[in-house]
């Protein structure tokens, strides 16, 4: 059952929330998922999953851009409800239909929720049902299914672009309907309401335009071919396509022939002549005027290429066509777009996440920030003069530099003062895979601390790499600091806690412990690392990282947390506290590994590490990173 | 001296020129040019003394003490169904809820509640250049888990360079105090200034690696106490639940004229 449906502003205030439902919900679900999802740019997953002592609850969402409204339905983990996200959309558009900014209580809305509600249970019941219905008689249908495979693909990776299917979960209720819209093709009328709702789960958005009429595999089909073959094209019609258009007109008779031509051409050769003309319509029905010029190439294309009068008259049309197009850009720019949609931002938002990867972003990374932004744009109204690319640039700069600031202080001198009151050394822990830089950025660190007044003292715990000790023991006589080492072949985690007693008994403040570099994979060494973890609870665990590093980056850090996590002994494994990002100085613009890092772990990067020597040592300028990044 | 004629020359020629120009076109023509012209200056003056003289109080502190609570019982005087946390700022232009029934006209408040989630602390940034008075909001009940977050929030308020320039007056408002178990305004005050104290130690230890505040806080040498700080700083009770919230309307009263 549904434990609770809330309707609340982006400002915080409810407006809305389910009466009848009424229990009380365990521990703050709500606001730990804006707090650690909607809040860190994850709002283009699909589900966020919250555990409370003594329930488990699976929370989804979707937002009202254009209204500044948020939906999120909160259900019991172990009941897997279908039609939530059936039930959000429902909820949404009724909603906005009674909102006004002005108005606080919507009591009058119960009425209208409940019979959405009885409606979304109904459709998910009837969809139950014919699930069986494969298993059962039509092992004909099963074999469409199959054959259709690479549609099948096709489709679901349409799905996934609108709704993300991060998790396993969704991805199976995918093909689930698509299965079912199969087999409603087949059988005929008693489920064609299913196939209706297996259509709005799959498509998403998209599903009004497909509704109206009979509803047929083909027309599926052609409509994810639509989507996939002439997406960009879509796309460009509404911003400059028509230059290109004109270009390929005149180079017909051409040595090589433009791809997207041939592209064309495919798409006549598998539809058919009779199934184009409607295919033609339904572009049409879906993308308004532009698309005659389409229906043009088409005929001159296929049929009469040596028809000169055809021609010029083809010819005549592009410039009247093109001038149509600019005035009604020009005139969009002023009146501003009425709604942003998917299609609109996609352009933009591929530009963008092409120059995040320049920035050696990774690309997981990078997918899902452009996913998290186009969420929050979907929907919303585009101000005069402003052009969508603008708009999505300056939603993203907003994304970045919320992901970039830290959300824990990283003030360690102020907790290295709060240690020393209580009278116990503050222990950090430097940890990362090989090379990176460990030992010469812990004493970088110990130099700052050092300028600081605090007595700080290093730990050689490195004992596994021959000429560890005595590299860190360099460092320590040139800093003047000392150093607790007890050589090779010794327990890490004994040499950290001895390091760590004696810094309480000669009063020193910190205790900086160096580490053996560890590949993510190495199971022995990782199960090292957390039990040296476990058995010293430092105060900071410092994860370095090189600022080289480009999809490794969300490896290496996800691995690392997952080890920790995996391989504690401990209830309440600790984790990676903060980022140490080495090597800056060496590349250039491409910063992306910065967000990469944070991204994936939500730990701030506290200091950067950008020269050989022991002045070298900065703190992460978030505001030039974001710059970098968008240049 | 010669070049000096020829300039006069050349002057008084223009002079003529433009005199004959302007007896060609017509007065009516004249006269409108002259009204668009005084309506801008006027337009434009307008708008110069509306951002001197601001009326804008900013709602701020840490994510969950109740700023959001408090924005809608100073417009509404209600909370309506409750809140969660906010993921954008609430602003809004009107006239005090517990002013409503007065008589004569009255100077509405533009209040704004930022959202004290640290990842969207940047957003902050915007509204204090304008803003008359700041409202800190500290939550009584849950106080001591979240000093030290809270006075290191109010560290960096207090030595952002847009409010120690304007002396903007603070307000630390400790909210929730209808639980019998808060702590009283003076504790609160006290904690804060022993962590600010402790901060001044740490964040004045200045090097090249830091991003330094732009102003240090307190006298050197002395334990730090709001009475130093360059702008006025007070402490007030709340309940934004109940709606006792009498002491912050004073004071956004005494800070923006009705």
């Amino acid at each position: 059952m549904l434990e609770q449906l809330l309707i609340f502003t982006r400002g915080g205030l409810i407006l809305w929330s389910c009466n009848e439902i009424g229990n009380a919900l365990k521990g703050s679900p709500i606001d730990t998922l804006i707090r650690s999802c909607l809040l860190e740019e994850r709002s283009g997953a699909s589900s966020y999953n919250y555990d409370a002592p003594g329930a488990a609850y699976s929370l989804k969402w979707t937002f009202h851009n254009d209204l500044g409204l948020v939906f999120v339905a909160v259900y019991q983990r172990i009941l897997h409800l279908l039609y939530v996200d059936d039930l959000l959309a429902a909820v949404k558009r009724e909603f906005s239909q009674v909102y006004d900014p002005t108005r606080t209580v919507y009591r009058d809305f119960d009425e209208i929720f409940k019979q959405l509600k009885i409606e979304a249970e109904a459709r998910a019941e009837d969809l139950k049902k014919s699930n069986p219905v494969i298993v059962g008689g039509n092992r004909k249908q099963q074999v469409t299914w199959k054959g259709d495979g690479s549609d099948g693909k096709k489709n679901g990776s349409a799905g996934g672009g609108l709704k993300n299917d991060g998790d396993g979960k969704n991805g199976k209720k995918n093909s689930e309907n698509d299965r079912s819209a199969i087999v409603n093709n087949g059988n005929g009328y008693n489920l064609r309401s299913n196939g209706v709702v297996g259509n709005v789960s799959v498509n998403g958005k998209e599903n009004d335009s497909v509704n109206n009429g009979a509803f047929d595999v083909n027309r599926l089909q052609k409509k994810v071919r639509n989507k996939g073959g002439n997406g960009k094209k879509t796309d460009a019609v509404v911003t400059k396509a028509e230059p290109k258009k004109v270009v390929k007109k005149n180079r017909v008779w051409d040595e090589k022939p433009v791809e997207t031509k041939l592209d064309f051409t495919d798409h006549v050769d598998i539809d058919g002549d009779a199934d184009k003309d409607r295919k033609v319509d339904y572009l049409a029905k879906e993308q308004g005027e532009s698309m005659m010029d389409k229906d043009e190439i088409f005929s001159s294309d296929s049929e009469d290429e040596e028809d000169d009068d055809d021609d010029n008259a083809g010819k005549k049309s592009k410039p009247d066509a093109k001038k149509k197009g600019w005035f009604s850009s020009m005139f969009q720019s002023i009146a501003g777009k009425a709604n942003l949609e998917k299609s609109d931002l996609e352009p933009a938002l591929k530009a963008l996440k092409d120059r995040l990867m320049t920035k050696n972003v990774a690309e997981e990374i990078a997918e899902k920030l452009c996913e998290s932004v186009a969420a929050s744009l979907e929907g919303k109204k585009l101000a005069s003069f402003t052009r969508i690319s603008s708009t999505v640039q300056a939603a993203m700069e907003d994304a970045l530099v919320r992901i970039l600031t830290p959300r824990r202080s990283i003030d360690i001198l102020r907790d290295v003062h709060a240690a020393k009151e209580q009278r116990k050394p503050y222990v950090v822990v430097f940890v990362g895979v090989n090379g990176v830089g460990k030992s010469t950025n812990l004493a970088k660190v110990a130099y700052w601390l050092q300028q600081h007044n605090v007595n700080v003292m290093m730990a050689a715990c490195d004992t596994f790499r021959s000429g560890a000790v005595e590299q860190l023991r360099t460092h320590a006589r040139r800093l003047q600091i000392p150093i607790f080492e007890k050589g090779y072949e010794k327990d890490p985690a004994v040499v950290a806690k001895e390091a760590i007693q004696e810094a309480s008994r000669n009063g020193s403040d910190v205790v900086l412990v160096d580490t053996a570099g560890r590949m993510q994979d190495n199971e022995p060494l990782m199960r090292a690392l957390s039990k040296l973890i476990y058995l010293n609870n430092p105060d900071l665990v410092l994860f370095v990282g090189e600022a080289l590093v480009g999809n490794d980056a969300v490896d290496q850090l996800s691995k690392f947390n997952q080890k920790l996590a995996d391989l504690s002994t401990s209830p309440t494994p600790r984790l990676i506290d903060g980022i140490l990002l080495t090597k800056f100085d060496t590349i250039d613009d491409k910063v992306g590994a910065a967000l990469s890092m944070v991204y994936i772990s939500g730990a701030p990067v506290m200091f950067v590490g950008c020269g050989q020597s022991y002045t070298d040592l900065k703190k992460l300028n978030v505001k030039s990173i974001v710059k970098t990044l968008l240049k | 001296m010669q070049e000096l004629e020829q300039w006069k020359e050349q002057a008084s020629h223009l002079l003529n020129v433009a005199n004959d120009y302007l007896r060609e076109v017509p007065p009516n023509q004249l006269y409108a040019a002259a009204a668009i012209a005084v309506f801008t200056t006027l337009l434009l003056l307008l708008r110069f003394l509306k951002r001197t003289k601001s009326n804008t109080i900013v709602l701020t502190g840490l994510s969950g003490s109740g700023k959001t609570v408090i924005f809608y019982q100073l417009r509404d005087g209600s909370t309506h169904q409750g809140t969660v946390t906010s993921m954008e700022p609430n602003e809004d232009t009107f006239v005090l809820h517990g002013e409503t029934t007065k008589k004569g006209k009255i100077k509405p408040v533009h209040i704004v509640d930022v959202p004290g989630h640290s990842r969207l602390r940047p957003k902050l940034d915007e509204y204090l250049p304008q803003a008359a008075g700041i409202v800190f909001v500290v939550d009584a009940l849950d106080f001591l888990p979240n000093c030290r977050a809270a006075s290191e929030y109010l560290y960096d308020l207090l030595t952002k360079g847009s409010v120690v320039r304007k002396k903007i007056p603070l307000l630390i408002l400790c909210n929730k105090t209808d639980k019998v178990t808060a702590h009283t305004k003076e504790f609160i005050r006290k904690q804060i200034e022993k962590e600010i104290e402790k901060l001044r130690a740490s964040r004045s230890a200045v090097s090249d690696a830091d991003v330094t505040n732009e102003f240090t806080l307190g006298v050197p040498g002395e334990p730090f106490s709001f009475t130093q700080c360059s702008n006025t700083v007070t402490t007030a009770d709340a309940s934004g639940l109940t709606g006792e919230i009498s002491q912050l309307e004073e004071f956004i009263r005494a800070h923006v004229k009705p």
